[in-house]
């Protein structure tokens, strides 16, 4: 745990100017078994102090790797310098933020370490399981991923507090040869929000998981190509919450308005079907905690829900206090840098779409002739809102019952006319906790929703 | 900042105490001066100083890695101990192994004494000459660069490798913009050695900004159809890395998924496709010296006029698949340049794309692909009509390297990779 002595470093902070001063520590831990070999057996960490500082509009910003006293001097007076020297160029001079409510925040849960031993032990044990139960794969690798940050952080005049957030995930990557003689793969990450006895007490609870994935890949090695087209789906949770995300949350990023995305124009108007409503939650949602709880931002401010849409009407963008100040909106807490000698960026936390009444099976039961989606490896947005999932596993809906399994395929549109198809929305929530977001800097979010019944794009053969 | 000459002796003494440890382990030291540039304004100025220690340890034929920016003796020697005590749980394998000693060198590459002035100078031109020649250019963010790094490089063979280095890096986030519409995020990125030119000459920045201003008003395909398709070097580096992630690394070769196993000496792609990795080509700038595991790194050709001649494999790779370990693993590619001018490229398209990147879930084992088309221009009769927005292509990339029909004579380099654009046959192209 990081020794707290940031506090005391206010007084070398200069006056006219706003800064923040941040510790931080990031630990890794990476243990990899492919086909039973033990690849990667990795440990490591990152810390160090950074300071920003705002004067006239534009930041000086300062980073070092030691962790002492004497370092927080050192990045306070080069942070303070290079604002001064970017000064000289600027012609435009902007006034200082409003000042926030200082207060002293604290996160309810700190980071436990674990020995390498236990972890590799109960990786080593998963994968023997895998190799016992299913004699069919191609290959097996399975991922023990920790990925934890814990901040300190002090400001001039916003709120101060000591932070972590403590991750730990488990991929399951299967393959297996397909009727074709293709090789064929599902993977799935399982965990989220803390440490190894949060998520992986019960491995038996895990090993009904990996029934499920095995179960579809078998599927997936039967699997036919998706026709091409406009198709009806219904779209599992964790590609909902893909939706949310990308193709949704990035454009109302206050930055990318900024730089010109679709939400810009569209702020109060109808973007949606009335059934859809997103929000980016800070803490604690659906009464309670949310996967990856933020309580204060890198800058100070101290996190609440950032409402996104409602009731299909786009209300709000997420916002650092540089755009909030920009927009005349008040700031959430979506800025996070990533390492300790990162700026902190506009950054989504739990972004989720809101569920409906809807019942998955008459969701199902309601498609003549479409798809239901699983699985998404990755995904892309862009600017206008056009968006782009990697599927890798779903199935075939022919009159209400699901049919063959399909192969890998994409799936596309325009995130606002997409959303505009929404007929059905399932009742309750699934998240995705293991997700990393790239935006310059990778960044630890959560993502989820319900199953949504809608119109897309699907690529296929 | 640590004396990391000192913190590597005292690693290399402190391992040499531990019994039957092989390791291999390097030191550095990281200065970076970053300009950030938002809308054409000056927003952020960062000074940003780290140190590194990666450490590697075999004992007994278990493996343990661990890294750590504390860079003290004292925290070295606690990685030192963790490391090892993470190997001694790990899973014996005889196949893990260092390189054997090299003779010791000292490598300096590129510019080792920033000039920062100049750098403002040259960031708040090329800003200017956006504002100036591109109207239509809305400037999201442009970072640049300067970053300058000491490593030394041990291993307990008796390898002691030295490297220092520096260089300038420009990335620019744009789009297209006329007050009124928007074009997709576009980027544009170039390692430089030198602030003798302008930076908007560099790579193919001004390029981008142009492509960029001419997707302001783009067609929607409406049908789908087999057509060419030029990819530019950008988009070509996507999808031969796609080819090589899924044929040649370690991962595939030990899953045992690659369809590239047992074909090395057989023909993979086109005869006009040669693809090296040769981190040591003039143009690559700050490369590789040595290998992940220690060897001396040496270009080496991957796809020989589309003949595969060689796996990316580790060490650790090699030995477990009896394969011969690649002799760098920096995939610094340099593709050959081609016979066609890109020109002529496009007046030989009846009916195709030029495709800037390809957004698409990232292809299986099996190659099998399908994805957004972006940054992308729809070619008819031997003309670009225009831009294209929501358009998808699908294919499999191994057969797509096969489906090679030209190469142009122009090449990218943008400091990490050298890269013509490919001409495409058969790829299945579809509208909304």
């Amino acid at each position: 745990m990081l020794e707290n002595f940031l506090l005391e470093q206010k007084t070398l902070f200069e006056s006219g100017v706003q800064t923040v001063l941040r510790g931080q520590e990031n630990r890794y831990r990476r243990i990899v078994i492919q086909n039973g070999n033990l690849v990667t057996n990795e440990r490591s960490e990152e810390s160090g102090i950074c300071a920003r500082v705002y004067k006239n509009g534009a930041y000086g910003f300062a980073s070092t790797a030691e962790y002492s006293k004497d370092a927080a001097a050192k990045v306070i007076k080069a942070a303070t310098d290079n604002s001064k020297y970017l000064d000289k160029f600027n012609s435009e001079k902007k006034q200082a933020y409003p000042s926030l409510v200082s207060a002293q925040i604290t996160s309810p849960r700190m980071i436990i370490d674990y020995e390498q031993k236990v972890l590799v032990e109960m990786v080593k044990e998963i994968d023997a399981h895998i190799e016992k139960t299913y004699k069919d794969l191609l290959s097996r690798t399975v991922v023990y991923r920790e990925d934890t940050m814990e901040k300190i952080i002090v400001t001039s005049d916003a709120a101060d507090g000591h932070v972590s957030y403590p991750r730990c995930t488990i991929y399951v990557i299967l393959n297996m040869t397909s009727k074709d003689g293709q090789p064929v793969e599902l993977h799935q990450a399982f965990g989220g929000f803390g440490h190894k006895e949060d998520n992986f007490n019960d491995l038996q609870a895990l090993y009904a998981k990996i029934d499920d994935l095995h179960k579809r890949l078998k599927d997936k090695a039967e699997g036919v190509y998706a026709s091409a087209g406009v198709k009806t789906v219904i779209l599992h949770p964790d590609v909902a919450g893909m939706i949310a995300h990308e193709a949704i949350g990035h454009t109302v990023e206050a930055d990318l308005v900024q730089g010109g995305s679709v939400a810009g124009p569209n702020l109060g108007k109808q973007v949606a079907s009335e059934l859809v409503s997103i929000v980016d939650y800070a803490n604690t949602a659906f009464g309670e905690r949310a996967p990856l709880p933020v309580y204060l931002d890198d800058e100070g401010v101290e996190a609440k829900d950032a409402v996104l849409i409602k009731d299909g009407i786009l209300t709000g963008y997420m916002h650092d206090r540089e755009s909030a100040e920009l927009y005349g909106a008040t700031p959430c807490g979506n800025a996070r840098g990533y390492n300790f000698s990162d700026e902190p960026l506009i950054r989504m936390r739990n972004t989720a779409v809101l569920p409906g009444k809807d019942k998955l099976e008459d969701m199902i039961a309601s498609v003549d002739d479409g798809y239901y989606l699983l699985n998404t490896n990755n995904g892309q947005a862009d600017l206008t809102g056009e968006f782009m999932f990697g599927i890798t596993g779903g199935y075939e809906i022919k009159n209400g019952k699901l049919g063959r399994a399909i192969l890998d395929t994409t799936v596309s549109g325009v995130a606002f006319d997409m959303l505009k198809t929404v007929e059905m929305v399932s009742d309750s929530v699934v998240w995705n906790t293991s997700g990393t977001c790239g935006k310059k800097q990778p960044m630890a979010v959560s993502m989820g929703g319900p199953a949504i019944k809608c119109k897309i794009s699907i690529g296929g053969r | 900042m640590a004396n990391i000459l000192e913190i590597s002796e005292a690693i290399a003494e402190y391992i040499k105490t531990k019994e039957n440890v092989k390791a291999d382990f390097s030191v550095s030291e990281i200065e970076q001066h970053e300009i950030t540039m938002k809308d054409g304004k000056f927003t952020l100025f960062r000074t940003l100083f780290d140190n590194n220690i990666d450490i590697k340890v075999i004992k007994d034929n278990k493996k343990g890695t661990t890294s750590t920016n504390n860079v003290t003796v004292e925290a070295a020697k606690a990685a030192v101990d963790a490391v090892i005590a993470s190997a001694e749980v790990g899973s014996p394998d005889e196949n893990f192994d260092i390189a054997p000693s090299l003779e010791p060198e000292k490598f300096s590459l590129g510019v080792l004494t920033p000039d920062i002035e100049k750098l403002m100078e040259r960031t708040k031109e090329l800003a200017d000459d956006i504002a100036e020649k591109h109207k239509k250019i809305k400037l999201m963010e442009m970072f640049t660069k300067y970053v300058h790094g000491h490593v030394i490089f041990m291993n307990t063979n008796g390898t002691r490798d030295e490297k220092e280095y520096g260089f300038y890096e420009v990335a620019i986030d744009f789009a297209g913009n006329d007050g009124e519409k928007s074009t997709g995020i576009a980027e544009s990125y170039v390692i430089l050695d030198s602030l003798d030119d302008r930076l908007i000459n560099a790579g193919s920045i001004e390029k981008d900004f142009t492509d960029a201003e001419n997707s302001l008003n783009p067609l929607r395909i409406s049908d789908k159809f087999e057509g060419d398709c030029i990819v530019t070097p950008g988009c070509a580096a996507q999808l031969i890395g796609g080819v090589l992630a899924n044929a040649i690394t370690d991962y595939v070769l030990i899953n045992n998924t690659s369809t590239w196993i047992g074909k090395l000496g057989e023909q993979v792609a086109s005869p006009l496709l040669t693809v090296r990795s040769n981190p040591w080509d003039e143009r690559i700038i700050n490369h590789e010296i040595h290998t992940c595991d220690g060897f001396r790194s040496e270009n080496y050709d991957i796809i020989e006029k589309g003949v595969l001649k060689s796996y990316a494999a580790s060490l650790y790779a090699a030995n477990k698949c009896g394969l011969e370990h690649a002799p760098n693993s920096s995939f610094d590619l340099v593709v050959d340049a081609g016979d066609t001018a890109f020109e002529d490229m496009i007046k030989s398209i009846k009916k195709g794309l030029i495709i800037g990147s390809i957004s698409a879930g990232a292809p299986g084992a099996n190659g099998e692909m399908s994805g957004v088309a972006k940054n992308a221009f729809y070619i008819e009769n031997g003309e670009i009509k225009g831009a294209v927005i929501e358009t998808m292509i699908s294919g499999n990339i191994f057969d797509m390297l096969k489906n090679i029909k030209a190469i142009s004579k122009e090449q990218l380099c943008d400091g990490q990779m050298v890269m013509p654009y490919l001409q495409i046959g058969n790829v299945t192209i579809s509208g909304n």
